[in-house]
């Protein structure tokens, strides 16, 4: 009885995968490259348009400052806002449903924070860390729907994941910017600028040289020459550190739109499917990715020497 | 005259993904190795092996997305 049953399964299976590869190669001779490569004529079903990128966000309505990237972002916003807002309206302390699934994000966020930060410092990263990994996570994933680049309206396409448009991944690179000097300056106080300007063990060197102990001034004059450019460095190691937040994410991002754009050209159907679900992984590792360095470089800023 | 820009542009956009994605190819084969042999050791711990090769996966990779940015701005912008 058993063995039917899994026999008849096993059966589906196969149909099914041979079914789908039958759907690849039929898309793939018949688009307009696989055609080519063939010699045959491409047929009209899977005539794609060429894959075609612009840097620059459009904006769909002529006269309005709107850009296609705003309005994900927007939608995106909602969508998280409109989530947390049903889900914690009539709170239980025995959680159920979207409730249960929000617990879960917001706990298992809690836990990753603190685990490096500590109780009093996870407190504070929390909320910005968590708050830009959902928005990138909804960024990302509000994207993967249907209708996203390929809703036109006077010509240009009326949504486009908000990740792609370079001025977001920037805004939020300087929002984790402005959060790390602000957490630094509030745990250590004036002395958090010792982190840059080091010039402590210079001074103590130029005083042991004028007060006549000139073998040991000597010694740590290189050292505190040492610490000087390291502090100098430290500096432009946080504002490159902006530049390396924006180019990652923005690029992960271009990348993957590109990557669908010209697996839907090449072969219309079944195997995009698979780079939507590769895309879903990006987005979700990339937003933590994004939440984690600033996470880090947080703690870094706010440890004790 | 024109088109030899145009030739620069796809010969620079190439040799920057080309040689751009050396590195990150090395390093990620790396990761790799050591993910295998961390797990060879200590099967239990498969989940935090998992996670944290996918994070160092993901740095790595990183650095084939900006030679990847230089490409496109190359073939797009420039």
């Amino acid at each position: 009885m058993t063995e039917k049953k899994h026999r008849g399964t096993l059966l589906k299976i196969v149909v099914l995968a041979i079914a789908l590869f039958a759907m690849i190669i039929i898309s793939f001779v018949g688009s307009e490259v696989g055609s080519g490569i063939v010699g045959s004529e491409p047929l009209s079903l899977f005539n794609v348009e060429a894959p075609q990128y612009h840097p620059a966000p459009e904006k769909p309505f002529h006269h309005l400052p709107i850009t296609n990237t705003m309005i994900t972002a927007w939608i995106s916003i909602a969508v998280l806002g409109g989530l947390f807002f049903i889900g914690t309206r009539n709170m239980k302390l025995v959680p159920t449903g979207l409730q249960n699934f929000l617990e879960l994000i917001v706990e298992g966020a809690a836990n990753f924070i603190e685990d490096p930060a500590g109780k009093k410092h996870g407190t504070w990263f929390f909320p910005v860390c968590t708050t830009i990994f959902l928005f990138i996570v909804a960024n990302a994933w509000v994207s993967l729907i249907p209708g996203f680049e390929t809703i036109r309206i006077n010509g240009e396409p009326l949504f486009r994941s908000a990740n792609t448009d370079l001025n977001v991944p920037a805004a939020l690179a300087v929002v984790s910017f402005c959060y790390v000097e602000y957490w630094g300056f509030k745990a250590k106080g004036v002395s958090y600028l010792k982190t840059f300007f080091h010039f402590g063990p210079l001074w103590q060197a130029i005083k042991l040289i004028v007060t006549g102990n000139i073998k040991a001034g000597a010694g740590g004059l290189l050292n505190g020459f040492v610490a000087v450019f390291a502090g100098l460095l430290e500096i432009l190691s946080h504002i490159i550190r902006m530049v390396s937040f924006t180019f990652r994410l923005f690029g992960n991002m271009t990348a993957g739109m590109i990557l669908v754009m010209i697996m839907i050209f090449l072969v219309p159907w079944v195997l995009p499917t698979i780079f939507y679900g590769l895309e879903a992984f990006f987005g979700f590792i990339q937003a933590m990715i994004f939440a984690g360095l600033t996470l880090g470089f947080a703690c870094a800023a706010v440890m004790e020497e | 005259m024109e088109i030899w820009t145009d030739v620069a542009k796809l010969i620079g956009a190439g040799l920057a993904i080309g040689l751009g994605a050396i590195g990150p190819g090395i390093g990620i084969g790396l990761l790799g190795m050591g993910a295998m042999n961390a797990l060879g050791r200590n099967p239990e711990a498969r989940g935090p092996i998992m996670t944290n090769m996918i994070l160092g996966i993901a740095f790595a990779e990183a650095v084939a997305i900006y030679a990847l940015v230089i490409a496109i701005l190359l073939i797009f912008v420039a």
